[in-house]
């Protein structure tokens, strides 16, 4: 006999978004509970022991950019039950192997300092991006509401005028919304150091810097959230523990280890799940599911279920190449000092250093490799968050993070993904050694490597995608996932998407889960989550 | 952040949480400070080896399920916590390869022992029945209320005569040894290695004088061993669940630097972020007596007789801690294992828990002889394959498995770091005792292992000072009131308004939620705090 | 004599209590509230298979007040007691030890009466509890009109 139970809405996935839409949905007094395929809560928002006790490396987010703008914090008081964060002076980082200056990019408050540090290459730049900067920080109402309301759709021309309007006298036209964001920041900029650094910030965001009609993502959302990047003290995964919290503090229900084989429906309406162990979960009111879009509709509704254009469309979504990432994990005695800090310390103390890139034909070749299905040459972007929290690692003790960014899960085999567990790392603290002389195998304790096949099987971002789905031109904005899907509703009544398939994508602004409430609170006449003061 | 609670408990593990729960569903205000990232202490569930393999690090076995009252006080069971009982309990394989067998239905264990004495098994089914029958008595009044003096017990046991009413319990036990206790009712020399290394797995070491008077207790609760699927650490989850769905909050990642006491009395807890949190009524720690007291308190401070210098010294010095620890290896399986022994007994093949190797009382005080001399015994573990009963805990058609293995804290004179070196050799070494026993695990079946010395256990814990999973040794002199110190060993502690409630207290580690639990009934007294949770 | 569990039985249990700690030094402090809970399991005649029988007795410094018998549908009066104790189990136990053939010590350590409350205090006043499981199987002359145990 397998048990029942019954609730007004089922969330599928406790990552951050799912956690996000179950608070909202239980403040508004909805029986809420969210059905997690883990042990753990928080699904890329994690933070873990994997290497040695008391060394801790998140294994997928690693920089917070949103928190100041993030409505689930300000409203469910997450400073309340435990969230508490560290802003680093010093933000991004690229140092170099025969220690020319590095380029430090401070945090906003600390503009003069960013220019100092790329003026040491060209005032030109440093005069740029300081303007850039400011520019995108005087809009950031503006790019919150957008990023915290549910996409409309707008064409490439009213973008163009936008992005004309608000940097037009930096010799940004209409047309900067058509080039890739590569060709917009070799426009703008003409330091190779920087821009390898610009590159590599642009996609990590997960916007492919060579593909074209994404450059205004750059001019938005990487001068925006460039340099604001906190770290959650003890770890990412906190912000998970204190949405959790957020949620048990209002009623909702969590249950752990509960793999959702199907959603049920009653005609073509979400009516519950069934668990993989048969245990059935009615929704009276909605489903809505935080795993990725063909998870969500091809197996847990069922190809047979959809409409012809709804089957077309959930297929022809695609996963990766844009953010394949895999995660590096280090336990150091020292971090590592770099022979770039003798023009300036700020780069052995920078949350986030970019190493093994010389200059912009290595970032470019490097993330082309990726993209191509080729292992690159190893180079990474690193975190030492013990710098700022110690509790990050044992006491005298370090603990360094970093990605690479690797081909998608399914583009090699699982032999070749063991010699990348096996041999990558190595090759990389050699690449690190050459940087920062203390980074010897005799600094490095212990080391493992989270590759892209492990990220799909561990939280199911399909080929490793953080984002699941990939950020192209047509799989953005008011197009993603498919523009029928756009508003968090699907063809099925009463399921809901809200995780990352959906907009604005991967990155941890939960903005998909807010996004979701906000479509859900009209079509069930809840609470408004809209506070007028902020905006959104 | 809030800065003030009525009640500030130290350390999140299953007694901190049980705690906070109980009190926060009394209408009080709070929080409850956690070192690490994570909740749960010794309820610790990770991904040690491949993502999907849910690896207990430490608490694995719980045997109070439906003894202890919170489980159903807290309605942990609601809270999606589900345990399995194992209808194969466990077995224990000799080196001839014959093997003995507990099962739930006890009938069956008493014909398992048959197969090596018959007068044994009715020993056994005797010392059962009638230890099963008293096991509710003796656990609410030894185990879940605050302690009483062995004095008073031995009074009150003359004059109830228990000693002419029982075959197995009598006052001169508290001068004897398990093994004396064994050599005394049973004759067969397997069967005593059995019986004796379940207590010492319980932490009940067979040579310590005066131990023979818990081990009827044991007996009667021999076939209560249950598993938590999902993992351990699911329980801390549903504990943490309770507690903030009445209005608690944990914080993870939240270092003590200091309890503050002004007037002698415990008035708030300071965070080694510099924080400040006010405590209205009272502090409780729950992690171990010397960070309590030697840490936590500020003795300098305070220029008079804070604490006694004679209380000191005990803390400083006369803290017993169990002389042995455990050495762990989690394995990634892609079998089960086919036990040799199954040709002997097929259900061993279905045992949740195997012991192996030990054939007699003299096998098992041999290797504590080595111990005690911070010696490496060859191994002879004892191993869990849990996935044989919970199906969540590894990808489908792997197993997760579990060694544990008796080890001394400090390795000859190298002291604790020696493990770091070693674990990888003692490890193997530990995989190939279980493979003799079970050829098929000495081929492709082991997909990844990772090991967790004793010193890994103090590094990630530092409340189980040496390695100490126990939080104190159990023995004659370190139990009841008596547990940690005379002056502890009420809740209470010098400080007004400071308590203790966790692990070092009555009555000892494991997941038992006694000292949790009894420390709630002395607070409540102080408090005047109406006992709902002790309905008669 | 009288019949076994009626109101002049349970006086005489009263009585025979209040003899035996008559001359007892150090009785306890208080009042406690102790519910007795016979359950009926198919070999008592007074108790038949499917009920239960519940009585209340209330001790006040060692000295029993009353003892009575409390209807079973009045939950709600059950429950404005507080309880100290609550002792269960079946019928042909406690008429066993009503008759004398049963050690209630026994039929506790055995699990056959099980007792709730705190432990400690019955432990602490091991000489008054076991003057009164004394008067309470020993010294109360007891009519079994349906029979006495083994019936």
């Amino acid at each position: 006999m397998s048990k029942v139970y019954e609730y007004d809405a089922v969330v599928i996935g406790a990552g951050h978004n799912g956690l996000c839409l179950a608070a909202y949905l239980g403040r508004a007094g909805l029986k809420t509970v969210i059905v997690e395929r883990r042990h753990e809560e928080g699904g890329g928002v994690n933070t873990e022991e994997p290497v040695l006790p008391g060394f801790r490396h998140n294994l997928h987010a690693q920089y917070m950019e949103f928190f100041d703008v993030m409505p689930m914090i300000q409203d469910f008081k997450l400073e309340d039950l435990g969230l508490r964060t560290i802003m680093p002076e010093a933000q991004a980082g690229i140092t170099f192997k025969d220690g020319r200056p590095p380029i430090v990019i401070h945090r906003p408050d600390l503009l003069e300092m960013t220019h100092k540090s790329i003026a040491r290459y060209s005032r030109q730049d440093a005069d740029m991006y300081v303007e850039l900067k400011k520019r995108a920080m005087s809009i950031e109402t503006l790019l919150a509401v957008n990023l915290y309301t549910p996409p409309v759709e707008s064409g490439t021309v009213d973008q163009g005028e936008m992005t004309e309007a608000f940097f037009g006298d930096l010799g940004v036209t209409k047309n900067f919304v058509m080039k890739s964001p590569k060709a917009v920041i070799d426009e703008l900029f003409e330091t190779s150091e920087l821009r390898a650094l610009l590159y590599r910030a642009t996609v990590e965001w997960g916007f492919p810097v060579d593909t074209a009609c994404t450059g205004a993502a750059f001019l938005t959302f990487i001068m925006w959230t460039m340099g604001n990047w906190k770290l959650a003290k003890g770890g990412t995964h906190s912000l998970a523990k204190a949405m959790t919290q957020a949620c048990y503090a209002n009623g909702v229900d969590l249950l752990e280890s509960s793999p959702v084989e199907k959603i049920l429906l009653e005609g073509k309406r979400a009516v519950g799940v069934q668990l993989k162990d048969n245990t059935i979960i009615k929704a009276n009111k909605l489903v809505a599911s935080n795993a990725d879009l063909k998870q969500t509709l091809l197996k847990m509704v069922g190809e047979e279920n959809l409409s012809d254009t709804w089957r077309k469309r959930s297929k022809a979504f695609r996963y990766g190449p844009s953010h394949v990432l895999g995660t590096l994990a280090y336990c150091l005695y020292e971090a590592p000092d770099y022979k770039s800090a003798k023009h300036d310390p700020d780069i052995n103390k920078c949350f986030y250093t970019m190493v093994g890139f010389e200059d912009e034909h290595d970032t470019i070749a490097y993330i082309r490799d990726a993209y191509d299905d080729r292992l690159p040459k190893p180079a990474a972007g690193t975190w030492v968050n013990s710098l700022w929290d110690s509790t990050q690692a044992p006491a005298n003790r370090h603990s360094a993070t970093g990605w690479y960014f690797l081909p998608k899960a399914g583009a090699l085999s699982q032999q070749e993904w063991d010699e990348v567990r096996r041999s990558y790392n190595a090759e990389f603290y050699k690449v690190w050694g050459q940087y920062a002389l203390n980074m010897t195998q005799a600094n490095v304790i212990a080391e493992k490597i989270y590759t892209p096949d492990q990220m799909e099987k561990k939280n199911m971002m399909m080929e490793g995608d953080f984002s699941n789905g990939e950020f192209a031109p047509d799989q953005m904005g008011a197009n993603r996932p498919f523009p029928e899907a756009s508003q968090y509703r699907t063809e099925i009544e009463g399921l809901y998407l809200c995780g990352p398939s959906a907009y604005p994508g991967g990155g941890v602004h939960a903005a998909c889960g807010t996004n979701a409430y906000k479509v859900i609170s009209k079509d069930f006449d809840l609470l408004d989550s809209i506070v007028p003061s902020r905006g959104y | 952040m809030i800065t003030q609670y009525d009640v500030i408990i130290i350390g999140a593990g299953h007694n901190g949480l049980t705690l906070g729960a109980y009190l926060a569903r009394s209408g009080l205000s709070v929080v409850v400070l956690e070192a690490r990232h994570e909740e749960g202490g010794g309820l610790s569930t990770e991904e040690l080896t491949y993502p999907g393999f849910l690896h207990n690090v430490h608490a694995n076995y719980h045997t109070f399920v439906d003894l202890a009252p919170p489980v159903s006080d807290l309605k942990i069971r609601d809270h999606g916590v589900q345990y399995v009982k194992p209808e194969v309990q466990m077995a224990s394989i000799y080196p001839d390869n014959t093997a003995l067998v507990i099962y739930d239905d006890i009938e069956k264990t008493a014909a398992s022992f048959a197969r090596f004495s018959q007068k044994d098994a009715e020993t056994f089914l005797r010392l059962y029945k009638e230890a099963h029958g008293y096991v509710d008595l003796l656990l609410g009044t030894l185990m879940f209320e605050p302690p009483m003096s062995v004095k008073e017990l031995t009074k009150a046991l003359s004059v109830f005569k228990v000693g002419n009413r029982s075959q197995f319990l009598s006052v001169k036990l508290r001068k004897e040894t398990i093994n004396q206790f064994l050599d005394e009712h049973f004759e067969n020399s397997k069967i005593k290695a059995h019986l004796a290394f379940h207590g010492a797995v319980c932490g009940y070491g067979n040579n310590i004088e005066g131990l023979a008077i818990g081990f009827p207790l044991l007996m009667g609760k021999i076939n209560n061993w249950h598993l938590s699927i999902g993992g351990s650490h699911r329980l801390a989850h549903a504990l943490w669940r309770d507690l903030a769905n009445h209005g608690g909050v944990l914080i993870t990642d939240a270092r003590v630097d200091g309890i503050v006491v002004e007037n002698k009395k415990a008035v708030g807890v300071k965070l080694q972020d510099g924080t400040e949190l006010k405590a209205n009524k009272c502090v409780v720690s729950t992690v171990s007596v010397e960070q309590t007291f030697l840490e936590f308190i500020d003795r300098k401070k305070s220029d008079d007789d804070l604490l006694e210098p004679e209380f000191v010294n005990k803390v400083q010095n006369e803290i017993l801690h169990q002389s042995w620890s455990l050495f762990s290896v989690h394995l990634a399986m892609s079998q089960a294992p086919n036990y040799i022994a199954s040709e002997f007994e097929p259900d061993v093949n279905k045992a949740w828990v195997v012991n192996l190797g030990y054939d007699s009382l003299e096998a098992l005080n041999d290797d504590w002889d080595v111990i005690a001399k911070n010696g490496l015994p060859d191994p002879r573990p004892n191993v869990a394959v849990n996935s044989l009963y919970d199906p969540t805990d590894a990808p489908d058609g792997c197993y997760t498995g579990l060694i544990r293995q008796f080890a001394p804290y400090e390795i000859g004179s190298d002291g604790p770091a020696a493990w770091d070196e070693i674990s990888g050799i003692y490890g193997q070494k530990c995989i190939d005792a279980w493979a003799k026993f079970a050829p098929n695990l000495a081929e492709d079946a082991i997909l990844k292992w990772a090991t967790y010395s004793p010193h890994d256990i103090t590094v990630k814990l530092p409340n189980m000072v040496r390695g100490d999973w126990m939080m104190g040794q159990i023995t004659l002199s370190n139990m009841l009131d008596q547990r940690p110190t005379s002056e502890l060993g009420g809740y209470r502690t010098p400080i007004k308004d400071l308590y203790m409630a966790g692990s070092t207290q009555h009555p000892h580690g494991f997941i038992t939620f006694g000292p949790a639990y009894n420390a709630l009934s002395v607070i409540a007294e102080d408090l005047g705090i109406e006992r709902w949770w002790r309905e008669v | 004599m009288a019949d076994i569990y009626t109101q002049e039985w349970y006086e005489e249990v009263k009585n025979a209590i209040n003899n035996k700690v008559a001359g007892m030094k150090k009785l306890p402090e208080g009042t406690w509230q102790i519910a007795i809970e016979i359950v009926g399991d198919g070999v008592s005649p007074y108790v038949l298979q499917g009920q239960e029988r519940h009585f209340l007795a209330s001790i006040d410094q060692g000295t029993c007040l009353w003892y009575k018998e409390i209807d079973d549908d009045t939950e709600e009066q059950d429950q404005k007691i507080k309880l100290d104790y609550r002792f269960r189990g079946n019928a042909s136990k406690f008429d066993e030890i009503a008759a004398g053939i049963m050690d209630p010590i026994d039929a506790a350590l055995g699990g056959e009466i099980k007792v709730k409350g705190d432990m400690r205090f019955l432990l602490r006043q091991a000489d008054q509890v076991q003057a009164l499981l004394e008067a309470y199987s020993n010294d109360v002359s007891t009519d079994w009109p349906k029979g006495k145990p083994p019936y």
